[in-house]
Formats: C-alpha cells, sequence, structure tokens
C-alpha cells in the first residue's frame, strides 16, 4: 500500500511559517484553528523549528475512537474527516497524540488537515508544501511498508511514533560553528 | 507517480533507503504562466473564479509578485506568481495573510472625523463633508499665510507602488507645502555606496547561486528576504560556504556555515582588519585596482599604520585567528559575495562601516563579477516617469526662495519629524497630510511627534486601519489595498517589474491615493476656481501606462505596458552589477579614496570611526530589528497574525537576566531618560549578555511601542543622495528591571 507522508528537513527550516499561514489561504480556517503549526524550540543559541500537521498515521487513533466512523483512509494513505457525520464528541481530539484534530466551537465540529487532497488529485502538492521557500517541508511517497526506517531521525520530543505510526518522516543535515561573543 | 511534480526537485538517496518517491516543490514547480482570467491552481475554481496579477507593494526586498483569486467579486485566495523566477511562485507568512488584510473587520470603511484628537468619538461622514473640511482649511492656510507651506506632508513607504506618488503630486497642484524629506531606512548605506560606486546596485539576487563564498553582514532574509533563502541553498548545495555575521544569533544565524557574534557597530573594524590580513598576504587583486578604482595606495598606507588583526579582534570581539581565516577563505575562495544589510548601517559609523566593507569587496576583485558583488540593494528598474508626482504649481503659488530666485517647498527632516515640526516658523505647520506612513509609531520620539500635533488646526491620514497615528488625527480616509487598485511596482532588490490589476472592487467607501488627490482638486476648484491642478479625472489604468517611458520597456524587453498583465518581467540588466566598470563616481572609477565625502565632512577614506558606547545609566544596547511577522507596523495586527504571536517579548541572555533576578515570562521595564515600555521576557541565548532585542510591530489592542525609547539619533550618511541623513536606530541605550 502506498502512504503518503510529509517529509521534513529541521536544518533548512527557518520557521517563516509560509506553511502555517498557507493553509490559512488554502483552507480559510478560523483564526484561533491552526490545521498546520510551527513549533518553536532552542537548542543552545540556535532556534530550531519544527512544522506539523496531521500526519496521516497508519494506524490512525482518530479513525479507531471516532463513534460515528467520521474518519476514513484513502488508498494513498491521506485520513480525511467527513464532517457531516461528526457529532463533535471530541473523542478524536483527545485521542490523538499530536493534537491534529481541532474542535471549533462554531461548527460544532473537529477538523483537521486533509492534505490538501483536492489539490493533490489536481497534481498539485498541499499549499503548505507549494509555500515552503527552503526546502524544508516536502512530501514523500511511501511505497511499502517500511518498518521503523522513516523514524530513524525521529526528535525525542514528539510522542513515540510505534503509537500510531505517523506519516511523518525527518532527514537530518549537518549545522554549521558559531563563535559567540565571551560574555 | 500519480503527482505531477517537477522532476528537477526528485531526491534521491533518503535515509531510509532507496524505497521512497520524494515529491516536494522546492526547486520551482513547473507550472504554466497564468493569464488573467483563467483559474489555475485553484481547486474548486471548476468554479469559475477569475485570476489577477498583483504585486505586494510594502516596504520590503522581495516585493512579491503575486496572483489573486477572486469568486462572486470576493478575493478568496492569494498565491505566488511562478512567472517570477526570484518569488517563484511564493509569498511569504505575511502576503498569506492579505485575504484576512483586505475582508479585516478592524478595517477602515468610511472617512470619519473625531471629535476632539485623541477621543475616539468618531463619527462617519461622507467623502464630500470631509474634503469640503479638508478643502477649506487648505483655502483659510493660503489666505492667512499667503502660501500653502504650513501644509506639511509625511509620506513613504506604507506602499510603494509608482501611482501612488501621486500622494507627492496631490501636494504639488495645490502650491509649494512643506515636506518630510529622507528616508529612516537605509540612506547611510546608500550614501556609502554612492561615495564608492556612484550609486547602489546590487548584482541580481538570483546571481547568488554562483557564488562560492557568501558573507550575509548585518542581514536576515530568513525573516526579511525569505525568497532569498532558495538562492542561499542552493549555492550551499553547488559548495558555497554561507558565513552569517551579526551581533545577534538570527534565524539566518542559525542556518550558517559559520556565524561570526560580532560587537555591535564594529562591522567596519572587522572588514579592515580582513583588509589588513589580506594586504600581507599578498591576495590582493591588483589588476583589478589598477583597472577600477582610485585611492586604494592610500587606504593601503592606511591599514598598514593603523590596523592590525588584534586591534580588530579587540574591537570586534572576534578572536585574531577566526578574522585571519575568514580574510582567507573571502579573499581566496572566488567569486565571494557580500550582501551588506540595512541593519548594520544604522548606527553613527554605520555609513564608514559599509564603505569599510565596500573596499574589501574591491581589493578582492569581487566587484562586477558574477557570485561577487558587494550587494545592498538597487534603484536601477525605477525610472518611471513619476507622472502622477509631477504636477504643476497653480498660478501665483509662493513658496521658499532659493538664491538663484525661483522657489521651492519647504523640507523638514523626516528622521526627525516631531522636533522639526515644532521648530518650523514663518510660517508654521497648520495642517498634516499622513499617508503610506504611521509617524507614532515608527518614529523616533514619536512622543515629540504627539505633542507636534498639538500644534496642527487638522491632521488628515490616509490607511487602511485606525493606526496609532490615524486615532490621533482629525480626519481618517479609509484607502484601498493593492487587490482594489491598478498600480506599477519594482524591487530595490531583484530585478523584477509587475503590474498590479485591480481584482476586486474597494472595500465599502475605500478610494486610492490618486483618486483621493482627484476628488480634493474638484473640490478644491469648485470653491476656488484655478486653486488646484491636479487632474480630476482618468483611469488609474492609463495614469500607470503614462508612468512608462521608452527605456523602461526597452529594459523591460516590451513594445507596451499592457504586456505586463502576461506576468512580471525581469529587468534586462547587467547579472553583475559594474561588470561594465562604468561607475558613476566622479572619477568613473571605484574611489576607495572618496573626492565627495569631504564635502559631506566624512573621511575621504574608508578608515574607522568608532562605535558609540553606552553610557554607566544605559549600559544595555536595545537592538529593534524588522519583526518575522509583520512589516514595521503592518500584518502583526491581523487576526491571523495575532494567533501565532500574539504578545511581544524582550529577549534577553541569560546571564544578563540572572544578573537582574529576571526569569522567562517575568514582565520587565525597558527604559532611558526619554521614555520606557513594559513587556515580558524571553531568556535566550540567541543574544549577547550586553544586548537586549525586541521586534518593532503593531499589536491588535496592546499598548506596545518601543520607539518610546528610541532617540533621533542621526546615523553619519544619507545627506547626498536622499537629503537628510539615516537614523542610528540600533545605537540606542537602555537599562531594564523587574516589574515588582
Amino acid at each position: 500500500m502506498k502512504q503518503l507522508a510529509f517529509w521534513l528537513r529541521p536544518e533548512r527550516c527557518v520557521g517563516c511559517r509560509n506553511c502555517q499561514l498557507a493553509c490559512k489561504n488554502e483552507h480559510r480556517t478560523a483564526a484561533r484553528i491552526n490545521w498546520r503549526r510551527v513549533q518553536e524550540g532552542e537548542d543552545n543559541d540556535r532556534r530550531y523549528f519544527i512544522s506539523l500537521a496531521c500526519n496521516h498515521c497508519r494506524n490512525p487513533e482518530c479513525f479507531r475512537v471516532c463513534p460515528e466512523k467520521a474518519y476514513w483512509k484513502r488508498r494513498d494513505g491521506v485520513v480525511l474527516h467527513l464532517p457531516r457525520r461528526c457529532q463533535g464528541c471530541q473523542a478524536c481530539v483527545r485521542a490523538c497524540p499530536y493534537q491534529a484534530p481541532r474542535y471549533n466551537p462554531e461548527t460544532r465540529k473537529a477538523e483537521k488537515c486533509d492534505f490538501c487532497h483536492k489539490r493533490l488529485d489536481q497534481g498539485l502538492p498541499p499549499a503548505c508544501v507549494a509555500a515552503c521557500p527552503t526546502g524544508a517541508l516536502g512530501i514523500v511517497a511511501w511505497s511499502e511498508d517500511l518498518g521503523e526506517a522513516p523514524y530513524a531521525g525521529w526528535p525525542g520530543f514528539l510522542p513515540d511514533p510505534a503509537l500510531t505510526r505517523p506519516s511523518l518522516q525527518f532527514t537530518r543535515e549537518k549545522r554549521g560553528r558559531h563563535f559567540l561573543q565571551q560574555g | 507517480m500519480a503527482y505531477q511534480l517537477s522532476r528537477r526537485s526528485f531526491l534521491k538517496g533518503l535515509a531510509a533507503g532507496g524505497a521512497l518517491t520524494a515529491l516536494t516543490a522546492y526547486g520551482g514547480l513547473k507550472m504554466a504562466p497564468t493569464a488573467a482570467g483563467v483559474a489555475d491552481g485553484y481547486p474548486e475554481a471548476a468554479a469559475g473564479a477569475r485570476v489577477f496579477r498583483n504585486v505586494c507593494p510594502r516596504n520590503c526586498y522581495d516585493t512579491c509578485s503575486m496572483l489573486s483569486y477572486v469568486k462572486d467579486g470576493i478575493l478568496r485566495k492569494v498565491s505566488g506568481d511562478p512567472a517570477n523566477t526570484f518569488t517563484n511562485g511564493r509569498l511569504c507568512v505575511k502576503g498569506y495573510t492579505y485575504t484576512r488584510r483586505v475582508y479585516s473587520p478592524d478595517r477602515l470603511k468610511y472617512p470619519m472625523k473625531q471629535d476632539k484628537r485623541g477621543s475616539g468619538r468618531w463619527q462617519r461622514i461622507s467623502w464630500d463633508e470631509a474634503l469640503d473640511i479638508i478643502a477649506r482649511k487648505i483655502l483659510d492656510i493660503k489666505k492667512q499665510y499667503g502660501s500653502t507651506l504650513p501644509v506639511c506632508l509625511n509620506k513613504y513607504s506604507g506602499n510603494f507602488d509608482i501611482l501612488h506618488y501621486g500622494i507627492e503630486g496631490m501636494m504639488s497642484s495645490i502650491g509649494y507645502t512643506t515636506r518630510a524629506l529622507g528616508t529612516p531606512c537605509w540612506p547611510a548605506g546608500i550614501d556609502a555606496q554612492t561615495y564608492d560606486f556612484g550609486t547602489l546596485w546590487n548584482n541580481d539576487p538570483e546571481d547568488l547561486v554562483n557564488s562560492r563564498y557568501i558573507i550575509l553582514w548585518g542581514v536576515n532574509p530568513a525573516w526579511t528576504s525569505v525568497h532569498s533563502m532558495r538562492f542561499l541553498y542552493a549555492a550551499r548545495e553547488k559548495g558555497a560556504k554561507l558565513v552569517v555575521i551579526d551581533p545577534v544569533v538570527t534565524q539566518t544565524a542559525s542556518k550558517a556555515d559559520l556565524y561570526l557574534q560580532i560587537k555591535p557597530a564594529t562591522d567596519g573594524a572587522l572588514a579592515l582588519g580582513m583588509a589588513r590580513h589580506i594586504l600581507d598576504n599578498g591576495w590582493v587583486d591588483q589588476e583589478y585596482l589598477k583597472a577600477n578604482a582610485v585611492g586604494w595606495e592610500e587606504f593601503f598606507a592606511y591599514l598598514r599604520r593603523e590596523v592590525t588583526l588584534d586591534w580588530a579582534s579587540k574591537v570586534t570581539g572576534i578572536p585574531a585567528g577566526v578574522i585571519a581565516d575568514l580574510a582567507r577563505e573571502y579573499a581566496t575562495t572566488k567569486p565571494a559575495a557580500i550582501w551588506i544589510g540595512y541593519g548594520l548601517q544604522r548606527h553613527t559609523n554605520g555609513g564608514q562601516n559599509v564603505r569599510a566593507i565596500d573596499a574589501l569587496a574591491a581589493i578582492t576583485g569581487n566587484v562586477g563579477k558574477s557570485g561577487g558583488g558587494a550587494l545592498y540593494g538597487h534603484l536601477e528598474t525605477w525610472g518611471f516617469n513619476y507622472a502622477a508626482m509631477t504636477m504643476p504649481k497653480p498660478a501665483g503659488a509662493l513658496g521658499v526662495k532659493k538664491p538663484d530666485g525661483t522657489m521651492s517647498d519647504r523640507f523638514i527632516n523626516i528622521n526627525n519629524f516631531g522636533a522639526e515640526l515644532l521648530n518650523v516658523k514663518d510660517p508654521p505647520v497648520k495642517m498634516l497630510w499622513i499617508a503610506c506612513r504611521n509617524p507614532l509609531s515608527q518614529d523616533p520620539e514619536p512622543q515629540v511627534v504627539q505633542k507636534a500635533f498639538e500644534n496642527m488646526d487638522l491632521v488628515v491620514t490616509v490607511d487602511h486601519f485606525l493606526t496609532r497615528t490615524a486615532a490621533w488625527s482629525d480626519i481618517v480616509l479609509p484607502a484601498t489595498t493593492q487587490f482594489e487598485e491598478y498600480g506599477v511596482n519594482a524591487s530595490y532588490w531583484h530585478y523584477w517589474v509587475g503590474i498590479n490589476e485591480q481584482a476586486i472592487e474597494p472595500y465599502f467607501e475605500a478610494k486610492n491615493d490618486v483618486q483621493i488627490a482627484m476628488l480634493l482638486s474638484a473640490k478644491l476648484n469648485a470653491l476656488e476656481p484655478g486653486s488646484c491642478t491636479y487632474p480630476t479625472g482618468g483611469s488609474l489604468e492609463e495614469l500607470v501606462g503614462k508612468e512608462f517611458n521608452q527605456k523602461m520597456l526597452d529594459l523591460l524587453g516590451i513594445a507596451d505596458y499592457r504586456e505586463l498583465k502576461q506576468g512580471p518581467r525581469k529587468a534586462k540588466l547587467l547579472t553583475a552589477a559594474w561588470s561594465d566598470g562604468k561607475f558613476r563616481t566622479p572619477s568613473g572609477k571605484i574611489e576607495i579614496k572618496s573626492s565627495e565625502a569631504p564635502k559631506y565632512g566624512l573621511p575621504a577614506l574608508p578608515v574607522y570611526v568608532p562605535e558609540k558606547q553606552a553610557p554607566p545609566e544605559y549600559p544595555y544596547r536595545f537592538i529593534t530589528p524588522h519583526w518575522r511577522h509583520g512589516l514595521h507596523s503592518q500584518f502583526q495586527n491581523i487576526d491571523w497574525m495575532m494567533n501565532v504571536s500574539p504578545e511581544p517579548f524582550v529577549e534577553i541572555h541569560p546571564a544578563t537576566a540572572a544578573a537582574k533576578g529576571i526569569r522567562d515570562g517575568d514582565w520587565v521595564k525597558i527604559y532611558n531618560e526619554i521614555g520606557y515600555l513594559t513587556l515580558k521576557a524571553r531568556i535566550t541565548a540567541t543574544t549577547a549578555p550586553e544586548i537586549l532585542v525586541a521586534y518593532e510591530a503593531w499589536y491588535k489592542d496592546l499598548d506596545y511601542n518601543l520607539n518610546y525609547t528610541v532617540k533621533a539619533v542621526p546615523s553619519d550618511m544619507g545627506k547626498k543622495a536622499t537629503g537628510n541623513r539615516g537614523l542610528a536606530f540600533h545605537d540606542n541605550f537602555v537599562n531594564i528591571e523587574k516589574v515588582r
């Protein structure tokens, strides 16, 4: 089975948040609801960023817990949420280790990243990927079950990928030298 | 593969092995150029969205070519225009908020009048009533003072579309007026490059991919020119080394192969130390200097006499061995480019420091080379007619008498606006027109500007939002965004020029600056025939056409401006600036010893002028750079942006925080003798112990203005090319304490 996955190269990411805002521009989400979020951290004197959305997991917990069967997984691995079935119980919101589904108090339903499936079907990359100016965010097609291999660069602060087998891959690159003022 | 993506970006050899297919849009998704009126890249739009070409007109290196998607008369979405190979089909984090900016509930919809300035008691009025009040005030002033000199314009960079120079035209069309002259942003560096090369002219930034060594000196493109990152990374992939020199570990610095944390404002000492080491080791390009430069012998004599690596190390705080390595790598890895940022020239010695860096590029023969250069900015694609700006004076208009008997407008310094407004006499300024500008937020000493407002009979502000300045005005007029008007835009960094099409109808009663000028002209002439020469009719698109001359058309390789509706064009300039060796200095060469600088009281050579030191009572330098989520006072107030970054903060080094007993998240007060601000502390090793960093921005509903602490201290240069010296924004010293 094919599985589409997001692909992060954090050493290229400058934290510009193009991806996060391009997602809003595409999907017109409410101001406080972000299907994609850029998280910021600091490692000694360097800022780093991780851009996260729904990981379209191989074993999606949202899919498992939803009592209304409002989630389905496409043949390309994309996990979609069906708002017309959603009763807003928020079981998925509580269950997802990556906090991908968000509850919208106005629609009283959950919502999440749909991998821009309408764009995919037109041969276009997701809006976030199309907006990335540095190549830090891409997509990969996992053409077979790769086991643990895609999780080689997995950062320790994210939930264990063994839980839901997220479709998210990290590639780490070398970093430069810093000479700081002696303070 | 099911997805038709560029094969150029097909990446192999991923960590997890060959069973992966990488699909990334990086490097250029191949899309057919989009003609206006055709929907593309918009899945929903089977359903008839129209696509228009726009340009983001803000004061920005990248000046993005945009596409706007309109359905049922509503702007649904924006994207980058892939026809522009610099912005490459992408916008920035700010640009992606445009739909929310256009339809923000906070946008000004109607002309409004305020009961008492600053009271917040606003009343909706009609355009006719607003213009009537304004026109009568202008005519009253003319009667009382015998001229329109008491009318003052403060307009600058809120919208750099060429038609917006119609505001200046409107002022000219009523008579001689008072003008805020200069530029706050970059004049010291402009003058430095003018002394050295004759003007500022950077290589095509797309040419950075040809560099083998790149020094990003006091510039943070990750935040302020995000599209440039692609070219920097591409150069690195081809083997170039990326060096960042900055007092702050910026986001760009975090990505560098080598980062040097320099003491602020000592960049000249670093450049000179490098130059001395290059000279001592025989890495000077003598051939290039002999053919293209003057004054280098005297420069070398100065280096031998007064500059050593140890001295440079002491001044800059960078180890001598590191400076030597940097000098060797820069001089021997060719071509090597230096991108000189605007941050490093916002000092009392800023222009002088730029001159030292220019000299470094010259002596290594890196000027005029593809992949080389001392890149600062350029105005080579700005040769429009400025027809909207060029208006005759009405008959009998009186101005300031010049020695030759002719008359002119009266100019005051935009960089000391408040104090100059208070001081100007005979006649005083009584009416202010503010457009594309927010001085009560962005000027140094905004408290002085506010004080100067007290002397005004009438303050008119044209804007999208009730900014700090608009809130302190008598009348506000709602302005259109670029999606609601025609225009044409150039960049001061890349070489592209694009037309901006009207995509949607104006928001409520918003009007373009030129349309406002036309209406005001009609009103003035109705009240007093012949009092205003501004035309009262004509479409904005026609006016765009009038901005083009044959030279501009040739530069863009078009016969008619309408061809730009098929896509932006890249100017046919030399890829490497100055590769023709025709420098525009008086000598026609690079003037390492400048013939012009002494006329402005400056050293002829790029000698080191010591940096400004902190006074004992205010030991911390308060650096206030551009913000990732805003451009000056624009964008951060939009709800999508408030969601991303809800509140400002000051960055404090852990050592300083420990010494002051400040923990992360504490409220702190930053103060000096002219003002203070209170905000949250963020403890981070990305700044230096003696530096506090906060970012200039206008947050919705928050009383945050770091310029309350910033004095109107001039930088060393700017007088020659821009009329007034720049501002030493980063020579601002404060103290800090925890708020108990």
